[in-house]
């Protein structure tokens, strides 16, 4: 099991602050652990852009073309009813359920898209570094590998405690 | 610190008043070419509904932020404020084209023999006096109450007194009211009755979201044209972003509403009703397609991105397709109950006129920026418009 | 970022975020409290009523209802109607209000799309019931059958099953992607085994990562944008139900947006009721404040309104139109059998919301409280007149009925109230009933003890 340092804040101003000093030192931060969503977070780390919208608009776009094609090839060609004197090949009567198709379809294929890739999935029981960051603690965690030394972990501590963290725990 | 006063230059009133003259060359033109008189005064109707939308949804866009207590807009606000001193000019215009002709022209339920029994039944609402009673009564109450906005308003630049804001939210919500109603009966005086005989609930409701779709296609362009000149250097890429959210959203729910409309009235296939369709199918099929790809389809397909909303290379170009959609919009609303299929068309009346009322909006609107600071530094969400930005 | 110190704080008490996961989890914590006993047992008892009239139904058939051959629409499609609107609120304030960066939603979209997926199973089942053969529910879905034969996408009844099962499974995933994060808050602080399984299990493995946040905000914004659209789409659909026929007073083409500004408007009325009794119970009341309560009233007061403006422009083209049917139809609604209730509905939804204009009025809680109910009220005769009156009295007058309900359908409307309750008693139980992590990220902003003077 991989060994981590990780160093909590009590406030995502200073976390915010300390992300950026963290990193200016040249530590590399594995995750950061926060209870909610913090403002310029992703930009200080450096993540990418969640893609997830193109999965969106891929999935909204098979609904979309599977929903209006289904009616379509169910009213002119696998069994075409004359309702109303309406043609067969009725555009406005298909918008309604084409809508719904279209929504159904990116709205789910979006959020399986967004589980899987976190792996975020019924049963999954991932480490709990520390069970405060579902509540006040903002974590910063850092791994360790086997190459690390004594002196380069007292190092990563020295650089956490300068970029104001106001506690370090050591996670063997 | 930035430039807050705009200064109106010798161009932009020179380029104005160019496009007016056109506009004033193609009534003549139209006259000289004995393009008829119901084709003339069905595009004086067109354009002077069309910018007095303008100028109403600019009223509307002030009152209903102020409402609403949003902070970010109050950058934008003085755009619409502006917007909104076209609303008395409109209504003399719109007064004065009735008196002088045009009701008569393009309305059938102006002459008597024309008048049949579905038409008898109509009378005690769809006669003359009544008519300009309640046309006076709507630019009364919207021109006030424009005045009494602005003026609210620009009491923030003087002195920073809490009263003014509240005030003006009051304001507001009096428009947002009697807006509400009078959008409604406007449409159906105006444009509903061109087609005398023909109604549908819905239809104050859809004219009412073309011309806020059309309207927040207008702020965005006089935004461009301010930042072109060098002023509104506060709006930032955030602010952009939210109109064009609201391009984005208003032009899909205007869809939403014509689809409404369309498809109950072909669903249930009931003739007194769908007359009004097929008038348009078979006489103005082009401008009738063309209507739904401009206004919907482009802007869904060209603004989805959050990155289209951000930018106005993307932005104007759809926001003046925008424009020129629910122009287009208007256009199949009007013509074919007022002209015909045989006699309507698109040429130099019709596009010299509508430049030469964009020239005189203009020149209204550059105008009253002029006379108060581009943004009211004392508006308590000034600095949450200035200091702005979001997640989404 | 700036907040102007004119604006009222959204959460009152000088809270940390300690005291927020405390605050909101303690309702789940301990024994329930003897309300809570006796809540449940009323609904649970009424629920088993509907499960008797439920029986009685599937046992007799409809005969056991009061519908007869002209007015075969009568209370069960009104409940479900009702239902339906009442649905909407919760998939409008997560969706609608998170794209008009209203931050007061935090408060209170949790439990009102709680409520939303509980009235739109409550709405699902009235169509069901009344096709008599609860067993045969599958025809209405398109499957390759030995028929060969395919369901009928030209009726409007055939896009309702899409647009409600659609609305319910995308305000399902919807709230509970917004879920995940409070789920792993209840976990981590879970006292016993059973329960830190449970949740464990419920939560995904939610771990607060700065990747899995950056991606739920997406998620939830990208939902919140497909939602927006599709809670219009919901009850304009149901509207279709009515507007694509050629019934008089049913076919007219402001149904789609009318119907929809009245869906949320007894939604949120529905909300309001529910909060109201919520917050005092559950000691929220510093989460769901007097400025929440003030701005949902202003929410009913606009969609009122809008509605009210809906009820006379009906009227208006009725007469408008020159056609004597049309006309007929709104006059006899007004002054004909059933005109004490078109007189309830037009108090109820038309003039008793119209005092909300009057700050003190809409900042007081009993006052509030009452009038939701009348909005409930009005807006299930809203229901009830569209459907009965305009049915009653048919185009020959040798067809003309009068309806009145029996006990069973009281009795399947009474069950779906009960249900309603109890699975929303169950709810609080088991889950947070204010957005946890939601509240948190905007108590910097809009709490109490913020100074106004942060830049960040």
């Amino acid at each position: 099991m991989n060994k981590y340092i990780t160093a909590y804040y009590l406030d995502e101003g200073k976390l915010l602050k300390g992300v950026k000093q963290i990193k200016s030192k040249g530590v590399k931060i594995k995750d950061v652990l926060s209870p909610f969503p913090v403002h310029g977070l992703d930009k200080a780390l450096g993540l990418r852009r969640s893609r997830l919208a193109r999965v969106a608009f891929a999935g909204g776009a098979i609904g979309a073309i599977a929903g209006f094609g289904f009616q379509t090839w169910v009213f002119t060609s696998a069994y075409p009813i004359n309702f109303g004197g309406k043609p067969y090949f009725s555009a406005p009567s298909f918008i309604p359920v084409t809508f719904e198709t279209t929504v159904l379809f990116s709205a789910f294929s979006m959020v399986f898209a967004f589980l899987i890739a976190s792996k975020l999935l019924p049963g999954e029981n991932p480490v709990i570094l520390d069970e405060r960051v579902t509540d006040d603690h903002f974590l910063v965690v850092i791994e360790l590998d086997e190459e690390s030394t004594e002196e380069s972990i007292k190092e990563i501590e020295k650089a956490l405690k300068e970029a104001g963290a106001e506690g370090i725990i050591i996670k063997a | 610190m930035e430039n807050i006063t705009f200064t109106l230059t010798k161009k932009i009133v020179t380029i104005c008043i160019i496009m007016v003259s056109i506009g004033l060359l193609a009534l003549v033109y139209g006259l000289i070419a004995g393009l008829g008189g119901e084709r003339i005064s069905a595009n004086i109707l067109l354009n002077n509904y069309y910018f007095l939308g303008m100028g109403l949804i600019g009223l509307f866009f002030v009152a209903v932020h102020a409402i609403a207590e949003s902070g970010w807009q109050v950058s934008v606000q003085r755009i619409g404020e502006a917007m909104s001193t076209f609303i008395p000019i409109a209504g003399i215009l719109m007064l004065l084209f009735f008196v002088f002709g045009g009701l008569h022209s393009i309305y059938d339920w102006t002459h008597p023999e024309h008048i049949d029994e579905i038409l008898a039944k109509k009378a005690p609402y769809l006669n003359e006096p009544f008519f300009y009673i309640r046309l006076i009564i709507y630019f009364a109450i919207w021109s006030l109450l424009s005045f009494y906005i602005r003026k609210t308003s620009r009491e923030l630049d003087n002195q920073k007194d809490i009263r003014y804001f509240h005030k003006l939210r009051k304001l507001s919500a009096i428009f947002i009211v009697t807006y509400a109603i009078t959008s409604v009966t406007s449409a159906w005086d105006w444009l509903m009755s061109l087609d005398a005989h023909w109604f549908s609930t819905l239809y104050g409701w859809y004219i009412f979201m073309s011309m806020l779709a059309s309207g927040v296609s207008m702020i965005i362009i006089i935004l461009y044209l301010l930042k072109r000149m060098g002023y509104m250097t506060h709006v930032n890429n955030e602010h952009i972003h939210d109109l064009g959210k609201y391009l984005f959203g208003f032009s899909l729910f205007w869809a939403y509403l014509w689809f409404s409309q369309y498809m109950l009235i072909w669903y249930a296939n009931i003739p007194e009703e769908t007359i009004y369709f097929s008038e348009r199918l078979d006489h103005f099929k082009p401008i009738f397609m063309a209507n739904i790809i401009v206004n919907l389809a482009i802007p869904l397909l060209l603004l989805m991105t959050r990155d289209a909303k951000r930018a106005f290379w993307m932005l104007i170009p759809v926001a003046i397709t925008v424009f020129i959609g629910h122009w287009i919009d208007l256009y199949q609303i009007i013509m074919p109950g007022a002209v015909g299929g045989e006699k309507a068309g698109i040429g130099f009346l019709e596009i010299g006129l509508t430049i030469g009322y964009l020239g005189l909006f203009f020149l209204v609107v550059f105008y009253s920026l002029s006379k108060s600071p581009l943004v009211p530094k004392n508006h308590p969400f000034y600095n949450e418009s200035q200091d702005y930005h979001t997640n989404y | 970022m700036y907040v102007s110190p004119i604006r009222e704080p959204l959460i009152k008490g000088n809270k940390d975020y300690s005291q927020v996961t405390k605050d909101i989890l303690a309702p789940m914590a301990g024994k329930p409290g003897k309300y809570w006993y006796i809540g449940i047992a009323l609904a649970g008892t009424a629920a088993l009523f509907g499960g008797w009239a439920t029986f009685v139904t599937l046992f007799t058939g409809i005969g056991s209802w009061g519908t007869n051959k002209t007015v075969g629409w009568a209370w069960d499609i009104t409940n479900f109607v009702w239902w339906v609107g009442i649905g909407h609120a919760g998939t409008f304030i997560s969706a609608i209000l998170l794209l008009f960066r209203q931050k007061w939603r935090t408060s209170i979209n949790r439990s009102a799309e709680a409520m939303t997926l509980i009235a739109v199973m409550c709405a699902g089942f009235f169509p069901l019931i009344h096709m008599g053969r609860l067993f045969l529910g599958f025809f209405i879905f398109p499957y390759p059958n030995t028929r060969a034969l395919w369901v009928n996408f030209n009726s409007p009844l055939l896009w309702d099953v899409f647009a409600i099962s659609t609305y319910f499974a995308v305000s399902l995933i919807f709230w509970y992607v917004g879920l995940i994060p409070d789920i792993g808050t209840v976990r981590d602080k879970a006292t016993t085994k059973i329960r830190k399984a449970i949740y464990g299990f419920l939560s995904f493995g939610w771990t607060g990562s700065a990747t899995h946040w950056a991606r739920h905000e997406t998620v939830s914004l990208i939902l919140a944008g497909l939602a927006a659209p599709l809670v219009l789409s919901v009850h304009t659909i149901v509207s279709f139900d009515f507007a694509t026929s050629v019934i008089p007073g049913w076919h007219t083409t402001i149904f789609p947006p009318y119907f929809v500004s009245g869906a949320v408007f007894s939604g949120f009325a529905m909300v309001l009721t529910l909060l109201i009794i919520t917050r005092k119970a559950l000691n929220l009341e510093q989460y769901i404040t007097i400025n929440h309560i003030e701005s949902m009233n202003k929410i009913i007061i606009l969609t009122g309104s809008i509605v009210g403006i809906a009820y006379m422009t009906e009227f208006f083209i009725a007469w408008y139109s020159g056609n004597e049917y049309e006309m007929f139809t709104f006059t006899n609604r007004a002054f004909g059998p059933y005109a004490w209730a078109y007189w309830i509905m037009m108090t109820c939804n038309v003039i008793t919301p119209q005092l909300f204009w009057f700050k003190k009025i809409r900042t007081n809680v009993l006052i509030t409280f009452i009038i939701s109910i009348f909005v409930n009220i009005g807006m299930w005769f809203e229901r009830f007149v569209i459907v009965v009156s305009s049915l009653h009295r048919d185009y020959l007058p040798s067809s003309w009925a009068m309806y009145s309900p029996t006990i069973v359908e009281v009795g399947l409307y009474v069950g779906t109230l009960g249900l309603f309750f109890t699975l929303f008693l169950l709810f609080i139980r088991a889950f947070p009933v204010i957005a946890i992590a939601e509240v948190k990220s905007v108590l910097k902003s809009s709490g109490e003890n913020n100074n106004h003077t942060e830049h960040e």
